[in-house]
């Protein structure tokens, strides 16, 4: 019995000189906070990018399939997706960073976003596009029977019921993006994992920083989920 | 026939699909405050017809004329010209996202401009008038079929059109709320409301139709008043379709 409280104390003690030498010493916590922020900005503004990449390719390739036209603007984002689904987003980032923005002074944050906004938009795309296809064709026609035009009726009855029926896919990329900024730090940005990364290197211990990014991460999502459950019912209810 | 005003004048219509001719050479007229009335066995093109007059189907050749406008010609603007006419589904298409009342309303305010106020007061009249005004802030889901295409034709009637077209609109109701669907038609009949109506309802052509159209193989075969099409089928094709569907 005694053994075991011994034991149970040295643990505390362990976890306490363990955690203070990881996060208070140095303001090591910083690293956390700072790289917290710069995986929010990156991920946000590449959301940003990618819905409304993701939003044009999708109207464009539905349109193109719906009443062929628009072929040319099909192909080019056909090639498009083709491309960004093809290749693994670190390789895209890379290149982006090293090849295209090789030459130029640019903000890393920057061609983060770029990067990560791009290649969201390709999975956006074909989220919202399979949306749309999914609304009964009987909408186009009632929207365009009363007089709507081709845009008015995507604008005022299609999409509204595409959005809806494609939220819990759209969170879930939304979700995927953000862990995907955790490989950032290859280009040289201190995000939420090269932050722990940089406390592993100067205490030599990893469980403490590491454990507590993938924390940080799950709790992240852990909210969005909840979030998106909460609209999504919301919306669901208006219906019933 | 009466000597009302021509509305629709239809010449040569055709409609092919690749290589199935759907629509060969469809000539008629469809007057002022008629009701015409369009049989025909299933996959005879009577409804590729009907949808032909507000260009949901593109023909192939041949031209319709609206109040002497060519509405098949390239330059018309057809959003124009289908805010004149109404058109119900055999399907309702109702709005899922929206209320009933914003069904109704939203293509008078958006496209004619009217304000929310005057649309909405107009759908309140119309929707009390099909005795559905209790239902106008639920959703499309929350209604029995009936009551769904009694609302697409109030939705319709809500862009004040000058023309009806029907696309069986009963045939995806349940028996019992066929009567109340087809009351309302009567009532619009009545009123003067020009419509052009495929159905299988026979009881309804003969009761309400000032003309029977007898659409087979994609041609009119026969066109008259309805008592002669019931009474004094000319064709053997009619007479076989009318001893299968009045059996």
């Amino acid at each position: 019995m005694e053994a075991i409280s011994i034991w149970i104390s040295s643990l505390w003690e362990n976890f306490r000189i363990e955690f203070t030498n990881n996060f208070i010493t140095d303001h090591r916590y910083m690293y956390l906070v700072q790289g917290l922020g710069t995986t929010f900005l990156i991920t946000l503004f590449a959301v940003i990018i990618g819905v409304a990449l993701g939003l044009l390719v999708a109207i464009i390739r539905s349109t193109a399939d719906r009443t062929g036209k628009l072929r040319f603007a099909n192909w080019l984002c056909k090639v498009y997706l083709t491309i960004i689904r093809g290749t693994p987003a670190m390789v895209q980032l890379l290149i982006i960073y090293y090849v295209i923005f090789g030459s130029v002074i640019i903000d890393k944050r920057l061609v983060a976003i770029i990067s990560f906004g791009i290649n969201s938009g390709a999975y956006v795309a074909e989220i919202i596009r399979s949306g749309i296809m999914s609304i009964d064709g009987g909408q186009m026609e009632a929207g365009r029977s009363l007089g709507f035009t081709y845009t008015q009726t995507m604008k005022y009855i299609i999409m509204p019921q595409a959005f809806k029926n494609v939220l819990p896919a759209l969170a879930n990329e939304f979700i995927v993006l953000l862990k995907e900024t955790s490989i950032c730090g290859y280009i040289g940005l201190t995000d939420l994992t090269r932050g722990g990364d940089i406390i592993r290197s100067r205490t030599f211990s990893a469980f403490m920083p590491l454990i507590a990014i993938a924390l940080i991460y799950l709790c992240i999502v852990m909210v969005l989920t909840a979030c998106v459950n909460r609209l999504e019912r919301r919306l669901r209810t208006s219906e019933r | 026939m009466n000597d009302n005003i021509i509305l629709f004048e239809i010449d040569k219509l055709c409609k092919a699909f690749a290589d199935n001719m759907v629509l060969n050479n469809i000539s008629t007229q469809i007057r002022q405050g008629e009701v015409v009335v369009i049989i025909g066995p299933s996959g005879s093109g009577k409804s590729t017809f009907l949808r032909s007059l507000n260009l949901l189907e593109k023909p192939t050749s041949g031209t319709i004329r609206f109040e002497g406008l060519d509405i098949t010609a390239k330059n018309t603007d057809i959003n124009k010209y289908r805010q004149k006419i109404g058109m119900v589904f055999q399907h309702f298409n109702l709005f899922p996202h929206m209320t009933i009342l914003k069904n109704m309303t939203i293509a008078p305010i958006k496209l004619l401009k009217q304000s929310k106020e005057e649309a909405e007061a107009y759908a309140m009249a119309l929707l009390t008038r099909v005795g559905l005004a209790e239902k106008a802030n639920a959703y499309p889901n929350q209604l029995s079929g009936g009551q769904k295409q009694r609302i697409a034709i109030v939705r319709a009637l809500c862009m004040k059109p000058e023309v009806l077209l029907f696309d069986e609109p009963t045939s995806a109701l349940d028996p019992e709320m066929v009567g109340e669907v087809l009351e309302v038609m009567k009532g619009l009949a009545k009123d003067g409301m020009t419509m052009v109506v495929v159905t299988h309802e026979m009881g309804f052509a003969k009761e309400v139709g000032s003309r029977v159209l007898f659409i087979d193989e994609g041609m009119i075969l026969e066109e008259d008043r309805p008592e002669a099409i019931f009474t004094q089928p000319k064709s053997d094709r009619l007479k076989n379709f009318l001893s299968k569907v009045l059996a």
